[in-house]
């Protein structure tokens, strides 16, 4: 959002964190996180989520619920939910989609999996793509400091949207060309290629700041005059104190990555059917939304509060390790 | 005390939440609705601006040459574009009868059917009150052969029946189209479509019984020269029929306005009512169907291009105010899906697939029984001289529910017959080819399982929509997804097209097939026969022949449904083009 | 200082031109092919080589690049000679789906993707800043709350689900409004108004959430500067100190960021347009991704990116007069 962000002097100065006295930045980020109630209701309904996602196989079979079978008995002769607010009942507690009778809830937790997984992997790679850009940047500067600066401004001169959803069918036939296997695996591979492709330049440049202002910095002199090689510089003094910041931009692009591989699906150039994404149920729920709008509403409010409770979740981390703007008082 | 009134309160909400949603189905049903009064002109008043809501964001095209949706055929050629016959101006079963147009009558045919020649008559007018020459129709004809315009998007017929040398342009023919012919190229055209004073004669290379019909198609109507933009004729075309197109945006609307140039004594097919008629693109299809039920204001003299939503059907069929206003009837398609007969050779896996498929959950699936009936014959039940139920596989469900055990017992005994087919079907998985649309994610889950009941593995191929046909035409799956419609009231647009050698549309690979010999034999036998009874009997044979193999596997006889503005009149279903007869529509306040 | 601008200007073109090389190359590199969409139905994989060759897409790419630029500064003419179309400069291609030149097409759909940029922008920035400024000024306070509390929803929001929540709620259950359907502000001003007032809701609420906490943590960073520190001991009225001094140096970088986003939202609201039916650049675009029109594609692509590349120097250039330091790099 704003400029770079600075490594936190106010660590040892910090303001209601108990027992500063020697512990590190992260433990006293982590004790500061603790005491903010919205962050760790956040944390829990992530966790909650993660926990449906993993186990959403046996919680199928335990709720006897099927997101694949077709039901008939559920739908009318127009396709339409037969029974009331979409068809919602004991054998299909979030009721039934439209056109086919599969089952709502276990699709919404079989959902769940591709989208934490769009999303964590997603994430996963753009932050070590970013991460170890930035701190090349950082430490080499001239050059290839400069290199990377232009290849970040030509990147983001791109319309990323456009390109993503413009290149989505014929990359993915060039994907499966290259022997990625067809059909979906060959559409989450592109999902993922393409979201690290634009989303490193954020990572970068943060990481690069924070590199160029720790590389002043007397500890790190102290170990380059013992002789410290790169190696040991990067992972034994940089990477420590930037985790804070990983942290927090982990779990704010992470929201951002599920919501976008749900607007693709929507759109119809993410995943394809019989995946249960929930972008599809989305995308498909428009044309119904007069005569089942809870086939609209449920896989939305799902999809809202998973990503609230990451943003939720990714400012309590961000006060927490980086309380610089909440110093001031009036 | 609390609780109760709070649990209350929230029964009380879902009842009223419930009763909005559409509960059961019951109540309306399909069957043939011609519109009551709507279809009419009872009350008509001359004058006044029609409306037409859509959700599609254009038409097709406007170029005559170009156009191949049956309703535009019709619509344009009801208002601005006319040709030497024409279909007769009526509902029912008589509108699939020809009349002459611009032609005096329906043309004269030589003793071996390869000579055909019209007369035009006197009095036929452009939009700037120049005459329609025999010319002009000679060059409307060949823009079809201009493939670097004209693109293959039109009907083909002028290419495949005028007789021109084969050559090594495009089409396959030796006469590149008016852009690009040089003098001596443009000779071979001249020679088969040739002029003398108001006398225009068609040389054709094979024998066509039906040629007026095929001169009925908007790809024979006339283009004058020297308005032809070329591949952009089709967003300002010139007009020589009662209404001009003015102007036609894109994603917003085309404006018709009365051609003052026409003449209504050269026409006797046409007989405008309104002064202009505007199309509404890229409307809501909800929103479309709220003010057609709404009736008020403009939307009294609205129709619909496009149809009603599923889910609005039940109020529309089930409101019996509304009779006089709505249609439900076949639109002469049928769709099926194409077996591939080289991969699937073996006859008792396609039988076992026949059977085994859920119809009734696939017709669920796209909004149920208003959407059409179980095809059981690749010929439209409007095409009713040739159209007869064939009698289908044994132990095929009328209902359209799966028969799994016929199903197993056909696949058991293709494992001893056919076992490499087999192997291929229950192992490899045959691969299904269809357009990429919302509705097909749907169905292929339905074909997945209902297959997978048999032990059939189905392999999934979306194929961008806007490019299935040119796909498959280079690479066929061992299933792919189809729909056709006749291109007149014959089957000889029908089965010779599908299922026959050299079909446009025939991309089963049967020329293999044990059948096929007799099969193609009897085609052409039937493509010469001039008796349309014997015709008739033929092509009915011919589809049992069709159905017995399962080269394809019948689909839908597609239905659909209309609803009209309350002043609307003269909106009948014009049996030929699926869809009304535009320029006739009139209205009554 | 010229030199500064020079040197920035220089970069942005230079810019420009790697952008349009790779966009060139992106779309023409694919299996996707340029030449199967100029073919209808019945079309022949021979036929769709033939037109391959007609229309040059079997020439090396460079040439297809170098003719591709000309004739954005000449003007290009396409098709066989008898039948050709000729496009006037500046020309971005011609799309064979729509049968018209692509810039005759963004220069219709342009005024309508301005309109709703422009509104939204309106919109959010006086929702955003204004809830931002009472967010820092109440900080604390239940104010300060609903207003972070916004902040965190809106952001949290795809705009496809708060549009399609929009229309239901006030369309279809309420009736407040019409259902959108663009209208021309040189048609009807009134209509063009109320045809953009739920997509620009929307727009305005999803980028609004950011920006209020932009402005929020904007004042409270100035408000602990010196010299606002020196303003309070003086004892100037706190109103016009906020006004006069905080305000502004706050919101400098904020109407920058701001412009950037701005210019981002001309390339075209993909998901808002095609929810709400406006015919914009992005529902054009969306349009030539379903049916592969690649001329079009390319063209919106370049379209986006030179906005994208012009807002960004002109802030760069402003930064450059604000800030002396920035001219130096």
């Amino acid at each position: 959002m704003s400029a770079t962000a600075n490594v936190p002097e106010s660590s040892v100065l910090s303001v209601g964190a108990p027992s500063s006295q020697g512990l590190s930045p992260f433990r006293m980020g982590l004790a500061r996180v603790k005491q903010n109630r919205a962050a760790k209701v956040a944390f829990w309904v992530v966790s909650f989520y993660v926990f449906v996602a993993v186990l959403a196989p046996v919680l199928v079979r335990i709720l006897n619920i099927d997101p694949y079978a077709l039901d008939r008995e559920a739908i009318n002769d127009f396709g339409l939910p037969a029974g009331p607010m979409g068809g919602i009942s004991w054998d299909h507690p979030f009721g039934v989609e439209p056109g086919t009778g599969r089952d709502i809830l276990g699709r919404l937790m079989y959902g769940a999996r591709i989208s934490l997984l769009v999303g964590a992997i997603g994430t996963l790679l753009t932050t070590v793509v970013g991460v170890t850009l930035g701190i090349v940047a950082g430490l080499r500067r001239g050059f290839v400091d400069a290199l990377i600066g232009r290849l970040g401004d030509v990147t983001l001169a791109f319309p990323s949207l456009l390109l993503i959803i413009a290149l989505a069918n014929p990359m993915t036939q060039r994907l499966e060309s290259w022997g990625v296997p067809a059909g979906n695996t060959a559409r989450i591979t592109y999902i993922m290629a393409v979201l690290t492709l634009f989303g490193w330049v954020y990572m970068a440049r943060l990481v690069r700041g924070q590199v160029l202002s720790l590389r002043e910095r007397e500890f790190v002199e102290a170990a380059r005059s013992f002789g410290a090689g790169t190696g040991h510089l990067v992972f034994k003094q940089l990477l420590p104190n930037l985790w804070p910041q990983i942290i927090v931009f982990v779990s704010l692009s992470l929201p951002g990555y599920v919501a976008l591989e749900a607007t693709l699906s929507f759109l119809g150039v993410g995943l394809l059917a019989p995946a249960a994404s929930w972008g599809i149920m989305l995308g498909d729920s428009v044309r119904y939304y007069r005569a089942a709008p809870t086939y609209l509403f449920i896989p939305g409010v799902t999809l809202m509060v998973l990503v609230l409770a990451f943003n939720l979740l990714g400012d309590g981390l961000r006060d927490a390790f980086d309380p610089r703007s909440d110093r001031q008082q009036l | 005390m609390k609780m109760r009134s709070k649990v209350l309160a929230v029964v009380a909400l879902v009842g009223l939440v419930a009763g909005a949603c559409g509960g059961s189905g019951d109540g309306a049903q399909s069957g043939e609705e011609s519109g009551g009064l709507s279809a009419t002109m009872d009350g008509v008043k001359e004058g006044g601006t029609l409306y037409v809501l859509t959700n599609q964001e254009g038409a097709s095209t406007l170029d005559p040459q170009r156009v191949y949706t049956g309703a535009e055929l019709g619509a344009w050629g009801s208002t601005f574009t006319r040709t030497l016959t024409s279909y007769k101006p009526v509902a029912g079963k008589d509108g699939t009868s020809l009349v002459a147009d611009m032609a005096t009558d329906l043309g004269t045919a030589s003793e071996d059917l390869k000579t055909w020649t019209f007369t035009l008559r006197d009095g036929l007018t452009w939009e700037d009150g120049s005459e329609v020459t025999c010319a002009d129709i000679a060059y409307g004809v060949s823009r079809t052969f201009g493939s670097e315009v004209t693109a293959f998007e039109g009907p083909q017929y002028a290419v495949s029946y005028l007789d021109i040398p084969a050559g090594d342009y495009d089409t396959g023919s030796a006469y590149p189209g008016p852009w690009l012919a040089t003098a001596e190229e443009q000779a071979l055209f001249d020679e088969a479509v040739s002029c003398d004073g108001q006398n225009i004669t068609f040389k054709l290379q094979v024998p066509v019984s039906d040629f007026a019909y095929t001169v009925s198609l908007l790809s024979f109507a006339p283009v004058p020269e020297a308005q032809d933009t070329a591949d952009q004729y089709g967003l300002k075309p010139f007009s020589n029929g009662p209404f001009k197109v003015e102007s036609y945006e894109e994603g917003k609307e085309l404006v018709l306005v009365r051609n003052e140039n026409w003449n209504a004594d050269s026409d006797d097919v046409r007989e405008p009512k309104v002064d202009k008629i505007v199309w509404q693109f890229g409307l809501d299809e909800t929103v479309i169907d709220e003010r057609m039920l709404a009736d008020s204001g403009d939307d009294k003299n609205a129709i619909v291009y496009g149809g009603i939503l599923p889910e609005n059907l039940q109020t529309v069929f089930g409101d019996e105010s509304l009779k006089d206003r709505r249609t439900d009837g076949f639109d002469g398609f049928v769709t099926y899906t194409m077996l591939n007969i080289k991969t699937v050779s073996c006859l008792e896996v396609r039988q076992a697939l026949w059977l085994a498929l859920d119809r009734e959950a696939l017709r669920t699936a796209s909004g149920g029984p208003f959407t059409g009936e179980f095809a059981t014959s690749f010929v439209a039940p409007l095409l009713a001289a040739d159209y007869e139920p064939a009698s289908l596989v044994e132990g095929l469900n009328a209902d359209g529910t799966p028969n799994v055990e016929a199903a197993q017992a056909k696949m058991d005994e293709a494992k001893e017959k056919c076992p490499e087919v087999y192997a291929k079907a229950t192992e490899d998985g045959l691969r299904f080819d269809h357009p990429d649309t919302d509705t097909w994610r749907k169905n292929i889950a339905i074909w997945i399982d209902s297959l997978g009941a048999v032990g059939v593995k189905i392999n999934d191929n979306p194929i961008e929509a806007s490019k299935y046909y040119a796909t498959i035409n280079g690479d066929q799956g061992d299933l792919m997804r189809a729909g056709w419609a006749a291109d007149w009231a014959n089957a000889s647009t029908v089965i010779p097209e599908l299922f026959g050698q050299g079909g446009g549309f025939n991309y089963h690979n049967n020329e293999e097939d044990p059948a096929f010999a007799d099969f193609q034999s009897k085609v052409d036998e039937a493509k010469a026969e001039t008796d349309r009874d014997a015709q008739s009997k033929l092509w009915k044979e011919l589809n049992q022949v069709v159905i017995d193999q399962v080269w394809s596997i019948p689909g839908s006889a597609t239905k659909s449904q209309n609803l009209v503005g309350s002043n609307v009149r003269g909106a009948y279903q014009w049996l030929p083009f699926g869809w009304y007869n535009l320029g006739a529509i009139g209205l009554a306040g | 200082m010229v030199f500064f601008v020079l040197r920035r200007s220089f970069f942005a073109i230079v810019l420009l031109l790697i952008v349009s090389a790779f966009t060139f190359v992106i779309f023409s590199a694919l299996p996707a092919d340029p030449a199967a969409l100029t073919c209808g139905k019945n079309c022949r994989p021979e036929v769709i080589e033939s037109n391959r060759e007609r229309l040059g897409y079997d020439r090396p790419l460079v040439e297809q690049y170098g003719a591709y630029m000309k004739g954005i500064f000449a003007g290009r003419t396409y098709g066989e000679e008898g039948s050709s179309i000729h496009c006037s400069a500046p020309s971005l291609g011609y799309s064979y789906d729509r049968h018209e030149c692509v810039t005759t097409l963004i220069a219709s759909t342009l005024p309508v993707t301005a309109s709703i940029a422009l509104g939204a922008f309106v919109l959010w920035m006086a929702i955003g800043v204004g809830l931002g400024t009472l967010a820092a000024l109440k900080r604390g306070r239940w104010q300060d709350r609903v207003a972070t509390a916004f902040s965190v929803i809106g952001v949290s929001l795809p705009t496809f689900f708060l549009g399609l929540i929009f229309i239901m709620v006030f369309v279809i259950w309420t009736g407040i409004l019409p259902f959108p359907r663009y209208t021309g502000l040189t048609e009807n001003p009134v209509d063009w108004f109320m045809s953009l007032l739920l997509p620009w809701f929307v727009l305005a609420i999803i980028s609004a959430a950011t920006y209020v906490r932009m402005t929020r943590n904007g004042i409270l960073e100035v408000m602990n500067e010196e010299f606002v520190r020196l303003g309070i001991a003086k004892g100037l009225p706190r109103r016009r100190l906020i006004v006069t001094y905080v305000l502004r140096a706050a919101l400098v970088p904020i109407v920058t960021i701001a412009g950037l986003d701005f210019a981002f939202l001309l390339g075209g609201a993909l998901v808002t347009e095609s929810i709400f039916n406006l015919p914009g650049l992005g529902k054009l675009t969306l349009a030539a991704v379903i049916n592969s029109d690649l001329p079009i594609l390319v063209a919106t692509t370049m379209v986006s990116a030179v906005f994208i590349v012009v807002a960004n120097t002109v802030v760069d250039i402003l930064y450059g007069f604000l800030d002396p330091r920035v001219r130096v790099k």
